[in-house]
């Protein structure tokens, strides 16, 4: 009690408002902290799009939080059929087999095709490139193999509670898959 | 033996051939895959792993380091040019660098929805975001307005000819941060939208892509912080808000030494921001 004497008023609510300030904020900060540890421990799960219910809207493109979108199109080389007349290549009815900008679907040229044998032709990705627009999706979805899907680069995504595309993903495509294979492969793994 | 151990491995062998072939069977090969033989080498398509998570830490750290710097500048060097040193890294760093995100005034709006959403988490180096400036300012005072947040140091470097808000002009708008401060919470914790952000006036600088109107919100207040100082913060900063409820209550702070002062008001006059008032008595 020795002490009690020389605490003024002001000092004495001071001590009160700075105790209930640190335990205010020490409590959001623990009980926040417990929440996201725990939810780590149970494995965390990304965001992915499954290429089975995707139908190539476009929006993959526009509505990612990110100024260039996590969505990419990945090519499944084992399912594909390295047609000559891809449809996910050319634009319907080209005017010539050739890689002109006129006769090609992808709007950004990311889809480079190169010769291998008669008369197949192997079709890569520039990733640097791709916008995830879908368009050569869509082509090779309806009249080839499906060889080519929109997947969501995990590089690149920043996994949003509430992920802006999914949120208008008209086919619900988006779904949440385990952090450890945060892929979906439509062909078995490398197979 | 030899040919039972082969039997057991068979009858293991036949389900999962047959497992395989029905998923095979599910994806639709109008054009089978040509068989190119041995020579030809499949290309990599890229699928890589998450991006690592460690410069999250890094601009966690850069802000302890900041803050302990703004705290050291203020109280110990009490120098005004080297916290505009400090300001400048800040927006260099934590504005244009970091584009303005993650910052502690928006994360309060993850922080309130990640309490009210059971479904909704906060990585740790948003809490971390969070709660360092506010256990600075219990500590130390705001010394996380004074040189470490862009958007106030933006305010700051464009700021010319600072006028006096007449007194009681200045209290009265420095109400409006508390209501800006609840309807962000309200907003938040409802999960209708993270308003700071959306209507945040100088992230359109930091990233170059705000819309029209959100431009022309920012130049008004850009234009207005060269003659009031620092108009956001004083008026509509939340983050402000929760702050200076703590600092009012911090170990410690600026302090004019009263058995020094002469009362000779220049500081007064110098201070932008009417933080200092002539004593009544």
């Amino acid at each position: 009690m020795s002490k009690s004497p020389k605490l003024t008023r002001e000092e004495f609510l001071k001590i009160c408002g700075r105790t209930a300030g640190i335990v205010l904020l020490g409590g959001a900060a623990g009980a926040l902290t417990t929440k996201t540890l725990a939810r780590q421990a149970r494995g965390g799960t990304v965001w992915q799009i499954d290429p089975t219910k995707c139908n190539q809207c476009g929006q993959c493109a526009t509505h990612c939080v990110l100024d260039h979108s996590a969505v990419k199109c990945f090519h499944c080389f084992q399912m594909c059929g390295y047609c000559e007349l891809c449809t996910g290549f050319f634009e319907p009815e080209p005017n010539a087999l050739t890689e002109a900008a006129e006769n090609q679907v992808c709007p950004v040229g990311a889809l480079k095709r190169r010769f291998v044998e008669e008369p197949y032709f192997e079709y890569q990705i520039n990733e640097a490139r791709c916008t995830g627009c879908g368009r050569c999706v869509k082509g090779c979805t309806q009249f080839g193999n499906g060889s080519l899907y929109l997947q969501v680069r995990h590089d690149l995504c920043v996994n949003c509670n509430v992920c802006n595309i999914a949120a208008h993903c008209p086919a619900q495509a988006f779904v949440r898959v385990p952090a450890s294979d945060p892929y979906i492969q439509r062909l078995g793994k490398n197979s | 033996m030899k040919s039972r151990v082969l039997y057991v491995l068979f009858v293991l062998y036949v389900p999962l051939i047959l497992v395989s072939n029905a998923q095979a069977a599910k994806i639709e090969q109008r054009f089978p895959p040509p068989d190119f033989g041995p020579d030809y080498v499949f290309p990599e398509s890229q699928q890589l792993p998450a991006r690592v998570g460690w410069m999250a830490w890094v601009d966690t750290g850069v802000l302890a380091a900041a803050l302990s710097a703004a705290a050291w500048i203020a109280l110990r060097r009490r120098s005004r040019r080297e916290m505009f040193w400090l300001s400048l890294f800040s927006v260099l760093y934590f504005g244009f660098y970091r584009k303005g995100c993650v910052c502690p005034i928006g994360a309060i709006q993850n922080i309130t929805l990640a309490l009210f959403d059971p479904t909704y988490v906060v990585p740790l180096f948003v809490i971390a975001f969070f709660a360092l400036p506010l256990a600075f300012a219990v500590a130390f005072g705001r010394v996380f307005c004074s040189g470490v947040c862009p958007l106030g140091a933006v305010q700051d470097l464009v700021m010319i000819r600072p006028l006096k808000v007449p007194r009681g002009l200045d209290e009265g708008l420095g109400i409006l941060r508390y209501f800006y401060l609840g309807l962000a919470v309200l907003l938040a914790a409802m999960g209708t939208r993270f308003f700071i952000c959306q209507y945040d006036p100088f992230v359109g600088f930091f990233r170059f892509n705000a819309r029209f109107w959100i431009w022309v919100w920012s130049v008004a207040l850009l234009l207005l912080s060269m003659v009031v100082g620092r108009p956001y913060c004083r008026y509509l900063c939340p983050y402000g808000a929760l702050l200076g409820m703590l600092s009012r209550f911090s170990f410690r702070r600026v302090t004019i030494t009263p058995d020094k002062c002469v009362l000779c008001g220049l500081c007064t006059d110098a201070c932008a921001f009417g933080a200092i008032r002539e004593s009544d008595q």
